[in-house]
């Protein structure tokens, strides 16, 4: 009679990331640890062969070769993507978030590849869709990109920024109700503390209330569908719609308004946007700026999407 | 509802308490310069002196390196009175010299008794008894400190496990090891004090090495009692007198110890001491450069008496003990928990790649386990080795260990 495998358990030594430093350098009780979360973050789950004529032991060869990166002590860089929790296990699509770059108004910039490369665009380039958004950094920037005729500048008379989430698939029809295990409620946006605040999407003075700023000052902002001016559901649409194809669950919609050190210093943009050594040029007038991303993550079903915003400042 | 974490209940985490343990090795040849020492200057290159004179600091390398590691401190301390080994009611001064290091030397023995031995009822600071019974008997009246660096002794030395081999015969030079002794606290992890301030102790005793002369009865009039080790503080004290002259040549011999009658002596030092102790011409403290005649004499630094020392060490072993206090959590993944992922490549048009219809089972792939705070903080991460399979016909616990 053979020996009963035992290993069932696994033991994994933990580090902390930064942020737990910090706050147990703080000794403020902040560090306090209750939940836990399962991520995949080195999955490619392409690598799924689920018609390997071998048989079903096969299809996940490659990915259980994957190899395992150690791990990163900087909180923003792991677990980009959680595993999910459902009851149901007979579920055959799921929800995604994706970016609204196609309604009126908020249309993203366009830049192409080699619009990008030579950092020099014509104004009349803009045309609706995949791109970054800009963030004038001052009146004066706001004003000049304002006279171009491009898209995607983060203001009021200008784009704000959108994310619909539901199920991107004409397989169901989008006049279904999306189940309410699937719909989102509450969204997580995180922006760069140093460059920007998130404001309500018609760019009025009101600041959205921070929920937390990390040691790498990545603000965290919380909104659920009680919070209405930032989160809606949504109910079937009586046509198609244009950005998730199948049933829809909720939106969220924002903008983004310039820091007090962005609008009153370049050090910024000497410091992480490479200063008057990387200049951009929109019909010759140059522009000192900085990329960032800003993310959005379904708080309940994972899912995100990091939306690319070019931050301007005139020369 | 879907979800993304899941949260800890009380019995998912225990606290547990581990002591580790490494083996510490210092070659003595690292410690007596013969490794980096310069041909031609004759500097030792791992040892840092200082103008002050009162320590001498031993690294494992040239200490002007990025890559050396400090790895213990050695000083010699005096006290204010020297109690004759041989009538306890007789004392002599040690505080009126005209030699600078000697006030250091009552400097250094003053700061390492209020530390590691404290105070009497009256104030006054405490000397090092020999035998940890500070009601009364011997004492160390003068001693070597060998203080360990953290880098080596960690929360603190494990008892036992302190040995030191050192040469005692007269000469240095290539015969400085023909006759050695050991210098251990063996069977303290059973026999040790408690009466220190600074901790735990033990009594180091002199045993006999390689063609060893040790007589008994040695300083502490009985056992062989010859320093002390502070396990949390690394600190090990050890009396010179284990380098006496004897009637023989290398080791301590009671009979050198004699008295003025015993017909060998020639007079005793100002300490005291009877000809045959350390403290009157005593070779051994010869630091290659010339000989050294009185260990308290007038014409005697700190470091050459440092430097004696450090010639005769042969090695020097022990282990040191990490106090690791652990956290383990628990992730009890169950069945239903899990079985879906968020990973971009999980779906295509929203539909999930490793299900072909509904009734097959979800599966996802464990990488990572992130430990967060209740506002969604991430602050411990732990990484699996490899992918772990989940899906809904099996459920697993990770164990977490967060060690602070």
């Amino acid at each position: 009679m053979a020996f009963l495998d035992n290993s069932g358990d696994i033991i994994l030594d933990a580090v902390l990331t930064d942020t737990g430093r910090m706050r147990l350098a703080k000794g403020d009780g902040t560090f306090k640890i209750v939940k836990f979360a399962l991520g995949d973050d080195e999955i490619n789950y392409g690598l799924f062969n689920k018609n390997d004529s071998r048989g079903s032991a096969y299809y996940d060869l490659d990915i259980m070769q994957t190899p395992v990166l150690e791990a990163f002590t900087n909180n923003t860089s792991l677990l980009k993507h959680k595993l999910i929790s459902m009851p149901q296990t007979n579920l055959l699509y799921l929800p995604v978030v994706k970016l609204d770059d196609q309604s009126g108004g908020n249309e993203a910039a366009v830049f192409s590849g080699s619009d990008i490369a030579s950092n020099t665009i014509a104004s009349t380039s803009g045309t609706p869709g995949t791109g970054v958004y800009l963030l004038p950094s001052d009146d004066s920037t706001l004003n000049t990109l304002k006279g171009f005729s491009i898209t995607g500048v983060l203001d009021s008379s200008k784009a704000f920024l959108k994310a619909v989430q539901g199920l991107d698939t004409t397989e169901i029809s989008y006049t279904r109700t999306i189940s309410s295990d699937l719909r989102e409620t509450q969204y997580i946006v995180q922006v760069d503390n140093r460059l920007a605040r998130v404001v309500k999407s018609d760019n009025s003075d009101n600041m959205a209330t921070v929920s937390y700023i990390d040691d790498d000052q990545i603000a965290s902002y919380y909104f659920s569908t009680q919070d209405s001016e930032y989160v809606h559901t949504l109910d079937p649409p009586s046509t198609q719609p244009d950005i998730v194809a199948g049933p829809q669950g909720s939106e969220v919609m924002f903008n983004l308004y310039r820091t007090e050190e962005i609008e009153t210093s370049n050090s910024l943009f000497e410091e992480l946007g490479g200063g008057d050594g990387s200049l951009m040029k929109i019909d010759s007038v140059e522009f000192y700026y900085i990329d960032t991303n800003i993310r959005i993550t379904g708080a309940t079903t994972g899912s995100s999407i990091d939306i690319p915003v070019r931050v301007m400042k005139k020369k | 509802m879907a979800s993304t974490f899941k949260t800890f209940v009380s019995d998912d985490i225990a606290n547990t308490r581990t002591l580790l343990h490494e083996a510490i090795p210092i070659t003595g040849s690292i410690v007596n310069g013969a490794t980096y020492t310069d041909a031609q200057s004759g500097e030792e290159k791992n040892i840092k002196t200082y103008g002050h004179g009162m320590f001498q600091s031993v690294y494992d390398y040239p200490y002007a390196s990025s890559s050396a590691n400090h790895i213990f401190d050695l000083a010699y301390g005096t006290s204010a009175t020297i109690q004759r080994t041989e009538n306890a009611n007789e004392q002599v001064s040690n505080v009126a010299d005209t030699n600078p290091s000697k006030s250091k030397r009552l400097n250094i023995y003053n700061q390492m008794g209020q530390v590691l031995v404290g105070h009497d009822v009256s104030g006054n600071i405490r000397k090092f008894d020999t035998d940890g019974d500070l009601t009364g008997g011997a004492t160390h009246d003068n001693a070597f400190f060998i203080n360990f660096a953290r880098l080596l002794g960690k929360d603190e030395i494990k008892k036992g496990t302190f040995s030191m081999e050192v040469g005692t015969t007269e000469e240095i030079g290539a015969v400085r090891f023909d006759n050695t002794c050991i210098i251990s606290d063996d069977g303290a992890e059973s026999d040790y004090r408690v009466n220190s301030p600074a901790g735990e102790y033990g009594i180091l005793k002199l045993t006999n090495g390689t063609n060893g002369n040790v007589q008994p009865n040695f300083v502490g009039g009985a056992n062989n009692n010859c320093g002390l080790i502070f396990y949390q503080a690394g600190i090990v004290v050890l009396n010179p007198l284990i380098w006496a002259l004897g009637n023989s040549g290398a080791n301590y011999n009671p009979d050198a110890l004699g008295s003025e009658e015993e017909g060998n002596d020639t007079g005793e030092d100002e300490l005291g001491h009877d000809p045959g102790f350390l403290t009157n011409g005593v070779k051994w403290l010869s630091d290659g450069t010339g000989l050294v005649t009185s260990l308290n004499g007038d014409n005697v630094s700190n470091d050459e008496i440092l430097n004696g020392l450090r010639a005769r060490i042969k090695n020097i072993q022990f282990s040191n003990t990490t106090e690791l206090n652990s956290t383990i959590y628990f992730c009890r993944v169950g069945h239903n928990d899990f079985n879906y992922s968020s990973n971009p490549t999980y779906l295509e048009n929203s539909k999930i790649k490793v299900k072909n219809k509904t009734t097959d089972a979800p599966v996802s792939y464990i990488t990572t386990v992130g430990l967060y705070s209740a506002d969604n903080e991430m602050l411990a991460v732990a990484k699996l080795s490899e992918p772990l399979r989940k899906d809904p016909t099996n459920d697993i616990t990770l164990r977490v260990r967060l060690d602070y």
